[in-house]
């Protein structure tokens, strides 16, 4: 590459490929059709070239970002003949994919016949087939029980829909006219960038743009070193635990080891356990992406996420293990946990290295799905809950947010209107308020969960499925602030005894008018209890945050 | 008679007067933030003045003075409103400060969260609820209520907002909340959220409901000491206030809905924009309002400003529909820096007025656009503001060589560079706009008004292939002088319940409510014709986002009434995001009217003498072109109706600075409005 790139020029490319990023998320916020789309925004859109590198995303769900590399590195693999007009697809965590419900679309960009770049959108698909509706299948002991399997395809070939193969994997999953339309506005949201890169290559030239980019990388990888630097150096040790993997193993151990030298860093996870029979394994992808989200959390805010971030960055695991399972498991669960616990062994390990930094941890996932028939309308409905996000680490800065995310979402997972619920579900939603006393105290005081009372008002028996973790060990303290308080669910059924949920349990009935008694976990605390300002402690009293004097 | 525009901005009151035979007259003053009515009358003074008239002769002559007023605004921004307490269905008190989970700033996990106008100690629960189809499953608790307004008075709140679940669907239990507290707490201000917003989606109304109590005691308090004075000094007239929708309403409204308020100075600048669009006959206009700290855009499209409920001030979600107003934080004093990447960023940090661009010599050093567009020679350091505030070439220099020395880049390289930087913002600003709105910016002129916009319009717009750019001379006054034709507008809406397709005869029992209601509110302050608006807002049955889908010309009482709305929608849908889905179910969310009473126009604005004679420079100076080029400086008052000239040159007048760059050609239009034509 001859170009010389004035850093003027690098600035401009650099504004524009992230304004491209930002209309692609525009776009697809507002055309997909299911609710864990347009609503809670599980979706996330990206630049690669063709070397797999990651050149601009926008802001979305963390967990994706990272593992779109490996996705395009597939693609590169499968198709050697890619075509202007053509659209690649993929789900499969063993060819490039994170997990089965995670589905990913390319777009090629060309100039002229020389192919550049990728435009990429993933999202979350509300079913993908398989044996439980909602993907995620506690039960599964093999990857083909979690849904349909797609490694990369053709979807398009030279702007030609194959309508046998888009009718192929619409009949395999259950509500193929939600998939039709999300997957309809994965493409508009694909093509709209593919259109605009290339309106950056006709205009700066093929070559500028390219030198631009590697100049961006460079660029952004100096500011991440230059941060680095000024951590201290040494041999750090963090783990994290698991509860269980539903099949009878539990306190699965997630292990980091990093080193820090000047501004390189290298993550060792080769001492995390072994992998589960059960959807509680990491891909690879997905562990790779884990490991960069912890790492993006640690740097500067404002430092674009590209792959330049991420070359001070040394991933070092071992297949076989919970973090890296071998083909053929299942990983459903994987993007949630054990993401959440590779990031929280990370961050517990660097706490020595960079403390003004560390912060405590963000809630786990648990989720619960319910399918039934909506009594007023006589339709099958399926929901999925997203309300009662769990709390917020608390960090240096301050107390942390409640009712807010996990570690992979952080914020980026938008819980609809009650009201709307209401209307569209046969759900009553008796409480939907903080859950004083699940913040892990400290110094800095963790977020709060939430406590959620939901009555199912249908007329007939409806089947729920719980998939998550959490309820035995909650987000962790640091440096010395206390954990935040686990996931608490019951189910409250007239004329039986409570009954507490685990978090992987497969259809659980569920009786007209029966409770489910949510209790969301809350965040980890940051620093020593001691050191928390009378101040503070009053005013969560005042505030109903905390119920007990401390 | 007089017709007299009043905006109050941050820094300067305008005020723009005008009469039958279209005489106009512009006067500014000092803005006074602690009153602004202290301003505002001083204003008037200054009007009259140049009227030649006393003060008194010339309010005894006005029949309607109309007011943008950033009182509300500066309120939320300051966190300077009322104590508001929040009475709310029990058990979901937290929803605002839930705020549907998100959080901004994906990658920031230091920064603690905001702290919400009404913190949770204020927030008290009463025990009542409404199921999704408005039906009461637990009927409003008296003793509770009670219980919860002891609890409001002890917390010393003097404003309360109500919001129960589902209240959009029957407001009953609100209303006997707000009656209760009327007659336990008399001296307290109420808002009650089924009269703020009556829609779905509790965040929104909940969010609206507050800031509206949060905000309205100072509004109404303002209004009324203004229409006091007003009467003092003789005014005898109706005064109106501009609401954050474009239309005016007068002050008993604004006091009642003040949320709706927190627009109201920029909504100005758009009824100018639409007045321009009017008498340029240009239907499709990008009003680009650059300023000190901030970039106003929005979009006229076929003559109309279009309108959103996606508004957010100050973090609060204020899901009132107002003007598409997106503000970006680019302008004059956006500060230039390099990060750890030695990547050149601008903004989104000003140097605000004080201390300013380094050039201002009020101990600013970071190097601001203002610096750059010096350094560049855009900016006549010495005829800056027509000479009173001459600024400092060589504070402007030394910080853009800091700028320069970070990048290993030459003075004037960086200078370029920075310049550059803040249009790209600014274009972005604007293409994300007209993303949302689904609409091609390459069709629209630019207008370009504001006291920066001027030396970056070209570039910006050359930047999204936009190829007419136009400056009016009422540029530095562009909002007082649009409120002059501002309609008198009031909006309803109302929420549409049903599993199921809405029938023909829910749609017209929908409309006919909602504009006998208009309409006889509108009645109340206006006497002539009332003209009906009506839209819908839609969605495919499993998206979340509505779109808004005008129903101008729809015949109610055609048999296929449903299917031409769903038809309507599926267009407007293929518009804004490439496709429609014909076979899906189409979801009508809200049912929304607006009734509008047009004023009756003035005269248009006297046409300026034209010439036929070569424009003559004042002068020449130096300036970046892609290289030093010495080039033609124009008086933009010495500048004549029919008159051309070519770039490269620059063209200034008192407050504003246009740069006009190689190839673009200039003609003065029959208004004596620059009229610039890309290359």
């Amino acid at each position: 590459m001859s170009v010389k790139i004035d850093p003027i020029t690098r600035s401009v490319v650099q504004h524009r490929l992230s304004s491209i990023v930002r209309e692609m998320g525009e776009a697809m916020l507002r055309t997909s059709y299911s609710q864990i789309l347009n609503s809670s925004r599980d979706f996330s859109l990206g630049i690669c070239d063709t070397s797999g590198r990651l050149i601009a995303q926008a802001d979305h769900i963390p967990v994706h970002v990272g593992a779109l590399p490996w996705a395009t590195l597939a693609v590169e693999q499968r198709f050697k003949d890619v075509a202007p007009g053509d659209v690649i697809l993929l789900n499969d965590p063993y060819q490039g994919g994170s997990h089965l419900p995670d589905l990913t679309a390319f777009v090629p960009v060309f100039d002229g016949d020389k192919r550049l770049l990728w435009t990429i959108v993933r999202a979350h698909q509300s079913d993908i087939g398989g044996a439980t509706h909602g993907a995620y299948n506690p039960a599964a002991t093999e990857i083909y029980q979690e849904g349909i399997r797609i490694p990369p395809i053709k979807l398009y070939e030279a702007g030609k829909p194959r309508e046998d193969l888009l009718d192929l994997l619409a009949l395999n999953i259950r509500n193929p006219r939600e998939f039709r339309g999300d997957l309809a506005a994965m493409l508009g949201a694909a093509h709209l960038g593919e259109r605009r890169v290339a309106k950056l290559f006709s205009e700066f030239g093929t070559e500028t743009v390219e030198a631009a980019i590697e100049a961006i990388l460079d660029a952004t990888e100096q500011q991440t070193r230059v941060v680095v630097s000024t951590w201290k150096d040494g041999v750090f040790h963090g783990e994290a635990l698991l509860d269980d993997d539903g099949h009878g193993r539990t306190d699965i151990r997630i292990s980091a080891k990093v080193t820090k030298t000047g501004s390189d860093i290298e993550v060792d996870l080769t001492g995390s356990d072994p992998q589960s029979t059960s959807f509680v394994n990491s891909s690879h992808a997905n562990m790779q992406a884990a490991v960069a989200m912890a790492f993006a959390y640690l740097i500067d805010a404002d430092i674009p996420k590209n792959t330049g971030a991420l070359r001070p960055l040394k991933v070092v695991a071992k297949q076989g293990t919970i973090v890296w399972a071998d083909p053929g498991r299942p990983v459903t669960l994987c993007t949630s946990h054990p993401s959440n616990e590779i990031v929280e062994a990370i961050i517990k390990a660097m706490s020595a290295s960079c403390p003004d930094r560390v912060m405590g941890g963000w809630g786990r996932r648990f989720r619960i799905a319910i399918q039934g028939e909506d009594p007023r309308n006589s339709r099958n409905f399926i929901w999925h809950m997203f309300q009662a996000r769990p709390g917020g680490g608390a960090s240096p800065g301050g107390d942390g947010y409640s009712s807010i995310g996990e570690w992979h979402s952080v914020g980026g997972l938008k819980f609809g209107s009650i009201e709307v619920a209401e209307v569209r579900f046969p759900l009553h939603f008796r409480q939907h308020e903080f859950r004083p006393d699940s913040g892990g105290d400290g110094q800095h005081r963790g977020g709060l969960g939430v406590a959620l009372d939901m009555v199912l008002e249908t007329a007939k028996p409806a089947k729920g499925n719980t998939a998550g973790d959490g309820a035995r060990h909650g987000p962790c303290g640091m440096l010395g602030g206390r954990d935040g308080a686990p996931h608490h669910y019951r189910l409250l059924s007239e004329g039986r005894e409570p009954r507490v949920l685990k978090t992987k349990e497969v259809g659980i009935e569920l009786r007209p008018g029966d409770c489910l008694e949510i209790r969301s976990s809350g965040g980890g605390g940051w620093g020593p209890p001691e050191q928390r300002s009378v101040e503070a402690r009053a005013r969560d009293a005042a505030q109903g945050l905390v119920s007990k004097a401390v | 008679m007089f017709t007299i525009g009043i905006d109050v901005g941050g820094t300067y009151t305008d005020l723009v007067a005008t009469d039958e035979t279209g005489r106009t007259v512009f006067a500014k003053s000092p803005s006074t933030p602690a009153d602004q009515s202290i301003g505002v009358m001083a204003g008037l003074e200054e009007l009259a003045r140049r009227i030649g008239v006393t003060r008194a002769a010339m309010l005894a002559a006005t029949d309607r003075l109309v007011h943008g007023t950033t009182v509300a605004t500066n309120a939320l921004l300051e966190r300077k409103g009322a104590r508001v307490a929040l009475l709310t269905t029990e058990g979901h008190r937290d929803v605002v400060e839930m705020r549907e989970g998100l959080k901004p700033d994906r990658y920031d996990l230091r920064t603690p969260p905001p702290e919400p106008l009404v913190p949770r100690e204020r927030r008290f629960g009463v025990r009542e609820r409404l199921k999704a189809d408005g039906s009461a499953s637990i009927p409003l608790d008296a003793t509770a209520l009670d219980a919860a307004i002891a609890d409001v008075r002890r917390s010393d709140a003097t404003s309360v907002a109500v919001c129960f679940l589902h209240a959009y669907l029957n407001p009953v239990h609100e209303l006997a909340a707000v009656e209760r507290l009327a007659n336990e707490l008399p001296g307290v201000s109420v808002s009650r959220s089924s009269d703020v917003l009556p829609q779905i989606k509790e965040y929104e109304r909940v969010s609206t409901t507050i800031v509206n109590a949060y905000v309205a005691p100072t509004v109404q308090r303002y209004l009324a000491n203004l229409e006091r004075s007003l009467i003092e000094a003789g005014f005898a007239g109706s005064l109106f206030v501009v609401l954050s929708h474009g239309g005016m309403a007068p002050v008993e409204e604004a006091s009642r809905l003040a949320a709706g308020t927190v627009l109201s100075g920029p909504a100005g600048g758009i009824s100018g924009s639409r007045r321009c669009a009017d008498l340029l006959g240009i239907p499709d206009l990008v009003p680009f309002d650059m300023g000190g700290t901030s970039t106003d855009i929005s979009l006229i499209s076929d003559g109309v400003a279009s309108l959103s409920a996606d508004g957010m001030l100050a973090g609060q979600r204020i899901a009132l529909r107002s003007l598409d107003i997106a503000s970006i934080a680019a302008g004059g004093g956006s500060i230039a820096s390099v990060d750890g990447g030695r990547t050149l960023r601008v903004g989104p940090e000003s140097a605000g007025s004080v201390p300013g661009p380094a050039c201002y010599g009020n101990g600013g050093l970071a190097a601001t656009v203002t610096d750059a567009n010096v350094v560049l020679g855009y900016l006549d350091a010495r005829a800056f503001m027509g000479g009173a505030r001459p600024l400092d070439r060589a504070a402007s220099e030394a910080a853009v060589d800091r700028i320069a020395a970070a990048l290993d880049l030459s003075r004037i390289e960086a200078a370029a560079g920075i310049y550059k930087m803040i249009n790209l913002k600014m274009a972005d600003g604007i293409r994300l706009t007209t993303l949302r709105r689904g609409v091609d910016p390459r069709k629209f002129a630019l207008l370009s008004f504001g006291g920066a916009a001027g030396m970056h319009a070209a570039e910006v717009a050359r930047e999204l292939e936009i190829r007419r750019i136009i400056v009016p001379t009422v540029a530095s006054v562009l909002s007082a002088w649009g409120m002059l034709t501002s309609d008198l507008r009031y909006e309803v809406s109302r929420t549409h319940y049903g599993t199921g397709r809405i029938s023909a005869d829910e749609v017209r029992g929908l409309f006919a409510a909602l504009e006998k209601q208009a309409a006889g509110r509108l009645r109340g302050w206006f006497k002539g014709d009332i003209a009906i608006e009506r839209s819908a807002e839609m969605r495919y049955g499993e998206q979340v986002f509505e779109i808004d889908v005008l129903l101008g010309d729809v015949d109610l009482n055609a048999p296929d009434l449903v299917a031409d709305i769903e038809e309507r929608f599926h267009r407007r849908h293929e518009e804004l995001y490439t496709y429609a889905s014909r076979g899906q179910e189409v979801v009508f969310v809200n049912a929304r009217v607006a009734a509008v009473g047009k004023v009756a126009r003035r005269a248009g604005d006297a046409a300026a003498v034209s010439s036929t004679a070569p424009c003559a420079p004042r002068g020449r100076r130096q300036a970046w072109f892609g290289a030093w080029r010495e080039v033609p400086v124009y008086g933009l008052d010495d500048l004549r109706p029919g008159q051309s000239l070519d770039g490269p040159a620059i063209i200034e007048a008192e407050t504003t600075t246009v740069l006009v760059d190689i190839g673009d050609r200039v003609t003065v239009n029959g208004l004596g409005w620059l009229d610039i034509t890309l290359r």
